[in-house]
C-alpha cells in the first residue's frame, strides 16, 4: 500500500506544480471583506433499546443542546482568522447507568441521576489562512482544543490548497493529529470490586443483595493503563468545475489511530459466565476490549447539478472500511428549491448501511476466552435512514440588520434518523450569519 | 490489509480519471453564475455540522466529506 501512495503523492506533486500558471490577471480583492459571525444552535433528541453501558441493553435516551459561535476576522486583504467555540450539554440515560446503584431499584430501563447522566463538552478551534496574491494558492494552519468530564484533546495540523485551469480545479491536502486523553470511569460494581481488593466486601456491595450468582468474581476485570487516544489524518480533495452548472468534488482520508480506542464503561455480559443482579440490573462480567490501533479510509464525493432556476440537486456518496472489518456505504441527496431569490426550501434523505466490527456481538453473545470483544450497537450491521426539511433565507446585500450586523443567511433545518436496530432520533438546527458593517 | 489495497488501486485509478477530466472544460470566471449559486457550493451546510456529529458517535464510518476527519471526542 505504502507503494500506491508514494505513487499518488508523486503524481499529485507533479500535476500540482506543472500546471501553467493562471494567465487571468485580475485585481487583488480582499478575501473577506468584512467580519463575519455565525451564530449555531441545534436540538437532538434520541432513545433505543441497545445501550452499550449496559451491554447492548437498555435504554439509550439522550438529548444534546450545542450554542456555537463562529466568527471570521480579515486580517489583512490575504489572511483570515476564524474562531470556532462551543458547547455540547446533555443528558444521557445510558451514561447515567455507569453507576445506577443511586436509586432503590436499578435497572438498565430507567434513567439514573447519577453524576454521569449530565455532562458538557466545551470546544474550542482556530484556524489562521492565508491566499496568494493571485489566490491561486491558499495554506491554513489550525489548533483545537475540547474537554469534558471525562475526556480532553488538543489538536493541531495544516493544509495547502492549489488552484488553477482558471480556477475550475482545486486540489487540496491536509493533515491533522489529535492527541486525546481519557480520564477513565468504570462500571461501579467493577470499580467497587477492585476497590475493595477483588472481593463484594464494600462500595455497593454493602447496600445491595446479589442475586442469581451470589458468587460475583469479575476477576478478569483491571483498570486500563494507557489512557491515550492518538489520531493521525492525512486528507486529499479534489475539485473540479465540468460545465457551467456542474461540479464534483472527491475525498479521501487516511486515518490511523493508536491508543485507548474502547470505551472504559461499556460493560460486557459473558455468555459463559454465570449471570449476577442487584434487582433487575445485570452486574457486568467485564467492559469491552477492543485493538490499540484502528486504520480507516473513507472515500466520499460531491456531485451538484444546476438543473434550472428553481431546483438545484446535491449528492453526495462515500465509502468506508476500516481494519476492524467494517465497512459502510453512506448515500444522500438534497434538492433545494427557490420559491423566491432569498427563501429556499430543501427537503433532504440520507441513507446510510454499515456491516459490522469482527468484535462485535450482542448482549450475552461473547465468550470470556475472546480477546476483544464490544457489545456496542453502533459498531453492529444496520441501515440507517435520515429524512427531513431545512429552509433557507440568503440576502447577499445584507439588506435586513441587527444594530450594526447585516444578516447574510438564516437556516433552519429538521432531520429524522431511524435506525433499524430500534434506534430513533430528531434533530433541529438553527443558524444565522451575520456581516460586520463596514 | 489486502482490502486496503484493493482500495488503494481502485482509488488511483479514480485520481487518474480525475486529474483527465480537468482537461475537458475551462469555464471562464463571468460564467459561473451557477456555479456561485449558495446551493451549488462543495461543502455541507454549516448547520449540518450538527448532523455529521451525531452521525460520528452513532454509526462507525467517519470522514471524507470535506469536514472532521476523526479524534478530539470519544466517538466512533
Amino acid at each position: 500500500m505504502k507503494n500506491y501512495i508514494i505513487v499518488l503523492f508523486s503524481f499529485l506533486s507533479f500535476s500540482l506544480f506543472a500546471q501553467e500558471k493562471d494567465s487571468t490577471v485580475v485585481f487583488k480583492k480582499r478575501v473577506l471583506e468584512a467580519v463575519e459571525v455565525d451564530f449555531l444552535m441545534s436540538y437532538y433528541n434520541q432513545d433505543g433499546i441497545h445501550s452499550a453501558v449496559s451491554g447492548g441493553k437498555g435504554m439509550e435516551e439522550l438529548t444534546d443542546i450545542t450554542p456555537t459561535i463562529v466568527v471570521a476576522i480579515p486580517m489583512n486583504d490575504d489572511d483570515v482568522l476564524t474562531v470556532d467555540a462551543g458547547i455540547s450539554a446533555y443528558s444521557s440515560a445510558s451514561s447515567g447507568n455507569i453507576n445506577p446503584f443511586d436509586s432503590a431499584t436499578p435497572s438498565p430501563w430507567q434513567a439514573s441521576s447519577g453524576a454521569s447522566a449530565q455532562d458538557v463538552l466545551s470546544t474550542i478551534s482556530l484556524t489562521y489562512s492565508h491566499s496568494s496574491d493571485d489566490r491561486n494558492t491558499i495554506w491554513n494552519a489550525h489548533f483545537s482544543g475540547s474537554v469534558e468530564y471525562d475526556y480532553s484533546s488538543i489538536g493541531f495540523g495544516g493544509g495547502l490548497t492549489k488552484l488553477f485551469n482558471d480556477k475550475n480545479t482545486e486540489v487540496g491536502i491536509s493533515a491533522n493529529v489529535y492527541l486525546d486523553t481519557w480520564s477513565p470511569i468504570y462500571p461501579k460494581e467493577l470499580q467497587d470490586f477492585v476497590d475493595y481488593g477483588n472481593s463484594t466486601n464494600g462500595g455497593i456491595f454493602n447496600y445491595y443483595t446479589i442475586t442469581g450468582n451470589t458468587d460475583y468474581n469479575p476477576s478478569g476485570f483491571s483498570f486500563h493503563e494507557n489512557k491515550n487516544r492518538n489520531s493521525y489524518a492525512l486528507s486529499l480533495s479534489f475539485s473540479q468545475v465540468l460545465n457551467k452548472k456542474m461540479q464534483l468534488s472527491v475525498f479521501v482520508d487516511f486515518l490511523q489511530q493508536q491508543g485507548l480506542l474502547s470505551t472504559p464503561y461499556q460493560r460486557i455480559y459473558f455468555a459463559d459466565v454465570a449471570d449476577s443482579f442487584i434487582n433487575e440490573f445485570q452486574l457486568a462480567d467485564d467492559i469491552e476490549q477492543l485493538p490499540d490501533t484502528r486504520f480507516k479510509i473513507p472515500i466520499g464525493a460531491r456531485f451538484n447539478y444546476y438543473l434550472n432556476e428553481k431546483f438545484v440537486l446535491r449528492t453526495y456518496y462515500r465509502f468506508y472500511s476500516d481494519d476492524w472489518g467494517i465497512s459502510s456505504h453512506t448515500a444522500s441527496i438534497e434538492l433545494p428549491y427557490k420559491i423566491t431569490d432569498r427563501f429556499t426550501v430543501f427537503p433532504m434523505y440520507r441513507y446510510y448501511t454499515q456491516v459490522e466490527s469482527k468484535y462485535f456481538a450482542p448482549y450475552e453473545a461473547h465468550l470470556s476466552t475472546e480477546e476483544f470483544y464490544t457489545s456496542d450497537y453502533d459498531l453492529s450491521t444496520f441501515d440507517a435512514h435520515q429524512y427531513g426539511l431545512g429552509v433557507s433565507y440568503t440576502d447577499i446585500f445584507t439588506g435586513a440588520h441587527v444594530w450594526k450586523f447585516g444578516i447574510k443567511n438564516i437556516d433552519l433545518r429538521y432531520n429524522h434518523y431511524s435506525r433499524s436496530d430500534g434506534l430513533e432520533a430528531d434533530i433541529v438546527s438553527f443558524g444565522i450569519k451575520f456581516i460586520l458593517d463596514k | 490489509m489486502r482490502l486496503n489495497n484493493q482500495i488503494m488501486k481502485k482509488f488511483s485509478i479514480l485520481v487518474l480519471i480525475l486529474f483527465a477530466l480537468q482537461s475537458c472544460s475551462s469555464v471562464k470566471e463571468y460564467e459561473k453564475e451557477k456555479i456561485n449559486d449558495p446551493d451549488m457550493k462543495l461543502a455541507a451546510r454549516s448547520t449540518e455540522r450538527f448532523e455529521t456529529n451525531f452521525q460520528v458517535y452513532r454509526e462507525a464510518a467517519a470522514g471524507a466529506n470535506g469536514g472532521k476527519t476523526g479524534g478530539g471526542c470519544g466517538c466512533n
